[in-house]
């Protein structure tokens, strides 16, 4: 018997495994995907070989590449976007970093307190998160980014706005900053640099500008694996909980199984309540299927797989919330076209910003070229200079919205990838019933039925609607300021990947899975910790900083419930990821 | 009513399988001979369907990224450059599509299915077909027994159909022509309304795939085709603008520049750039609170 089983290592799992393993608690972490051990011999930068949603290194799907992906359905034209292994979806991530906005927490007194998702608050207050926000911020570590040509130019198209610069981790309005950013900064040659002979570590240190957040962090090379530049959690706090005994007293290293899939959390009526006991889980490469106990289980397997996990373990949902009020951020692409350089494909993915409460955010992107041209053909409005689709409308930018195919494309593509900016639209969604993960009609796969994931994106709320249009405005504006000839908007339908929401937590009984404390409401000992916990969308600003500090208070919440522990937050040594005692470990287990 | 036979005869056209059928390409694989059924080889008709498919990719690939290729040119819009046919993303969507899809065989059966009995019967005059009753009742009779017993259908076959009945739909007289797949015929405008009937709610068109399906996989089926539908076109786009058509997955090293990265003026370094230009203001840290 276990005390803690945390199902999923991506955002969420790793932050809960890390803060009990250092209490000294005895965690099994469990992850469906694998762990990439030595990035450097499996990993390239090349995009297709990394991102293929099908095919790539980081895709949601079994260790072994030669077998497909793992499917869900989304039954209307949208784009899932999440990855298996270690670090989950944080391999991909651009580790931006902002707080959630004060106005999405309850106790709010702003003067635009009306104006966010008022029926679907953070059951606490920002001054409640604040130091949970802290701890992630200076465990990971975060930082202020870095300038390329990429940001200075964003930046510059800022200055035109007459808006203010934000100095501090708090939003408090309409600002522009450089990202906070879960990267370490350059150092040594890192940045000063394309020769590749001295972007090596120790004499290049944190970020080389090399471009490739996408396709996965594994620089400098020959830096520890704490010590990479980018903060996913198979660099941050997977490390620390593999390593909990040597910067812990009294730590516990977690144990790590990866190719593992959660197929059923098990429960016992115990006391009159229902009672999480253990979980099933099947092993990818032989097939053999595995049962443990836990005194807590911990569901941290993300917005679109905890539902699946929750229905195909016949767990119960008297109020229908599950799965349900489902966050995206409803995005939109904004595209620039430039006579200068504006260094698109190099420098991290992003590193400033545009925060704009009540309406949500938006920020300057860095890709390179494949996956700047599935931005530029993906669109709910039909194809530029042919049909609208229905939408297709006009504004400030030129033409209509729509997606790039043949001549147009080759076109926009042709002015080089680096002479395009790409904004992207974050909007503060209203969390909605009607969006929502579900179990698909569709035969199941070994795993069991598989999700399907449903956003009604013609049908949203007025609200996020008008967001999203203020936020679109808002980037041809900066777009313009900064200098673009021309400026595009996509359309984009669901691009789901800021995800968030789908097993809230919440004060209110009647539309919420879990309760203040992040414990199921139907099932003692079952708690969710990750995306999927958070109580609506943060109100637009990139989530995973949130979901790392809502996953710490739960670890404590738990801990506190459950193994009569004392609260941490704020009474313990802090630990930096980066830790040389954390380094040294790793090499010594050959992690 | 409409005759059965000439519904069935329409239907293998539109998909550009009759016409294939009875091209110089295949030739002798249908027995001649007016009345006789003979039955056709299994293993030959895979083949067909498989050229059928590349070919209405490479017809797609065109589309997305126009080159200096025969499918660009005879939709209208070829330029002096390369574009996704030299990319390979005909074959990159293929492969795509077929091994790495993990969508249930039999939702691709049923998808197939669908396609080739519910939308059989929406009449569209289909202009000289030279094929006599006798193999068309062959080659149907083969297909329906292949989607049936097949363990599995590739998914790039349903898809493919539907571009290729869409097509004819858009313009008939592309069941004839150059190339195999009638939406591979059609000009770059055409193809655009071919994706618009296919996406565009309004037109219904793939919602009558449903018709035959018991429920609960009705809307399922429709919705999966939709979605796989649109995202063809963002596959290929990247397909084309990443490194696929040069990279050896088995050293994991590029032979050559990859077309895309050279359209994209693509600078590719894998370790970093002299990218820094410093703090915004000079400020490396910003207050806590
Ligand atoms: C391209 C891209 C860029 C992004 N950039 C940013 C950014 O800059 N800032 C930001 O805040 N966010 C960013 N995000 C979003 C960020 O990645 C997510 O917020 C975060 O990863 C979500 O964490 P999670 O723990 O909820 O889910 P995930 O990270 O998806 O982790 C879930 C884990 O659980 C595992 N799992 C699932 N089911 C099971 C099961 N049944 N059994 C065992 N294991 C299971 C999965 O394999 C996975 O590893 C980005 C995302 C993408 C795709
Ligand atoms: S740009 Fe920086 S953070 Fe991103 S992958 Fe490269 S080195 Fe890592």
């Amino acid at each position: 018997m276990r005390d803690v089983i945390v199902i999923g290592a991506g955002a969420g799992g790793p932050v809960v495994a890390k803060e009990l393993a250092a209490k000294g608690l005895d965690v099994l972490v469990l992850e469906a995907g694998p762990r990439r051990a030595d990035p450097r011999s499996e990993w390239t930068s090349y995009e297709n070989d990394a991102n293929n949603p099908l095919t790539g290194f980081l895709r949601f799907g079994p260790a072994d590449r030669s077998k497909p992906a793992w499917f869900r359905e989304t039954p209307q034209n949208s784009f899932l976007w999440q990855v298996s292994g270690v670090g989950g979806t944080t391999q991909h991530y651009f580790g931006n970093s902002p707080r959630a906005y004060p106005g999405v927490f309850e106790g709010y007194e702003g003067r635009d307190k009306s104006r966010y998702d008022v029926d679907h608050l953070f059951p606490f207050s920002y001054e409640e998160m604040l130091p949970y926000f802290q701890r992630v911020e200076d465990t990971t570590p975060i930082s202020t980014a870095a300038m390329g040509p990429n940001e200075a130019l964003f930046l510059k198209g800022c200055e035109t706005t007459g808006l203010p610069v934000q100095t501090q981790r708090t939003t408090t309005g309409p600002a522009y900053r450089p990202q906070e950013n879960a990267i370490l900064q350059p150092g040594g040659h890192a940045g000063r640099t394309r020769d590749e002979n001295l972007l090596v570590y120790p004499e290049a240190t944190g970020c080389t500008m090399c471009g490739h957040c996408f396709q996965g962090c594994m620089r400098p090379a020959r830096a520890p694996r704490n010590k990479f530049a980018k903060r996913s959690t198979d660099n941050s706090y997977m490390p620390m909980a593999l390593t909990a005994d040597v910067w812990a007293e009294g730590g516990k290293p977690v144990d790590l199984i990866t190719d593992a899939f959660v197929m059923q959390i098990h429960t016992e009526e115990v006391g009159g309540e229902t009672t999480a006991t253990g979980v099933t889980w099947r092993d990818g490469a032989s097939g053999d299927i595995h049962r443990e106990d836990a005194k807590v289980v911990v569901m941290s397997a993300g917005c679109t797989e905890n539902p699946r996990l929750w229905f195909n373990s016949g767990l119960p949902n008297p109020n229908d919330w599950v799965g349900r009020g489902y966050t995206d951020h409803y995005f939109d692409w904004v595209v620039g076209v430039f006579d200068e350089d504006t260094g698109a494909s190099r420098g991290v993915g992003s590193g400033a910003r545009l925060d704009f409460p009540p309406h949500g955010a938006i920020m300057q992107v860095g890709i390179p070229p494949a996956i700047a041209s599935f931005a530029a053909t993906f669109s709910d409005s039909g194809i530029r200079g042919h049909y609208g689709n229905g939408r297709g409308g006009t504004g400030p930018w030129d033409g209509d919205a729509g997606r790039f195919v043949g001549p147009e494309l080759k076109e926009l593509m042709g002015n080089g990838i680096d002479r395009l900016m790409f904004i992207l639209v974050m909007t503060d969604d209203d969390v909605e019933a009607q969006n929502r993960a579900t179990l698909s009609a569709l035969p199941g796969d070994e795993h069991g039925a598989v999700s399907k994931v449903e956003f009604h994106h013609r049908n949203r709320s007025g609200r996020t609607r008008n967001n999203r249009e203020a936020l679109v405005r808002k980037a041809v504006e900066v777009q313009r300021g900064a200098g673009a000839r021309k400026v595009f908007r996509l359309d984009w339908p669901p691009l789901i990947l800021h995800v968030q929401s789908s097993m809230r937590m919440g004060r209110s009984a009647e539309n919420s899975v879990l309760d203040p404390t992040g414990e199921a409401r139907w099932v003692k000992r079952l708690f969710i910790a990750d995306n999927s916990a958070m109580s609506n969308c943060a109100g637009g600003p990139n989530p995973t900083l949130t979901s790392q500090a809502l996953s710490t208070r739960t670890a404590e919440k738990l801990y506190t419930k459950y193994f009569d522990g004392d609260p941490f937050v704020g009474h313990d040594d802090l630990v930096v990821s980066t830790d040389d005692r954390i380094s040294k470990r790793l090499q010594e287990l050959d992690l | 009513m409409e005759d059965p036979m000439i519904a069935r005869r329409s239907f293998l056209a539109r998909i550009g399988l009759l016409g294939l059928a009875s091209s110089g390409l295949a030739s002798g694989i249908l027995s001649a001979g007016p009345a006789t059924a003979a039955p056709l080889d299994l293993g030959v008709l895979r083949q067909l369907l498989q050229t059928l498919s590349l070919d209405t990719y490479k017809g797609l690939a065109a589309f997305v990224v126009p080159g200096d290729d025969a499918y660009s040119h005879a939709q209208g819009t070829a330029d002096g450059t390369p574009g996704a046919i030299a990319a390979k993303a005909p074959q990159f969507l293929m492969d795509s599509l077929d091994d790495f899809v993990g969508l249930p065989d039999t939702t691709v059966r049923y998808a197939t299915q669908a396609l080739a009995t519910g939308l059989a019967g929406s009449n569209v005059d289909v202009p000289g077909l030279s094929l006599l009753p006798g193999q068309v009742l062959a080659l149907d009779n083969a297909l329906t027994k292949l989607l049936a017993t097949d363990e599995t259908i590739p998914l790039s076959l349903p898809v493919a159909g539907l571009l290729n009945l869409v097509a004819t739909q858009v313009n008939p007289a592309s069941v004839n022509g150059l190339f195999v797949s009638p939406f591979a015929r059609l000009s770059f405008a055409d193809k655009a309304k071919a994706f618009e009937m296919i996406e565009t709610t309004e037109s219904g068109l793939v919602a009558k795939l449903d018709v035959n399906l018991p429920e609960p996989l009705a809307e399922t089926v429709s919705g999966v085709l939709k979605f796989v539908a649109g995202a063809v076109i963002e596959f290929t786009a990247w397909g084309t603008y990443s490194e696929y058509a040069a990279f050896d997955p088995k050293s994991k090293t590029l032979d050559g520049r990859p077309v895309g990265w050279k359209l994209a003026h693509y600078d590719h370094r894998a370790e970093g750039y002299d990218s820094f230009r410093g703090y915004y203001q000079g400020r490396k840290k910003v207050s806590h609170a």
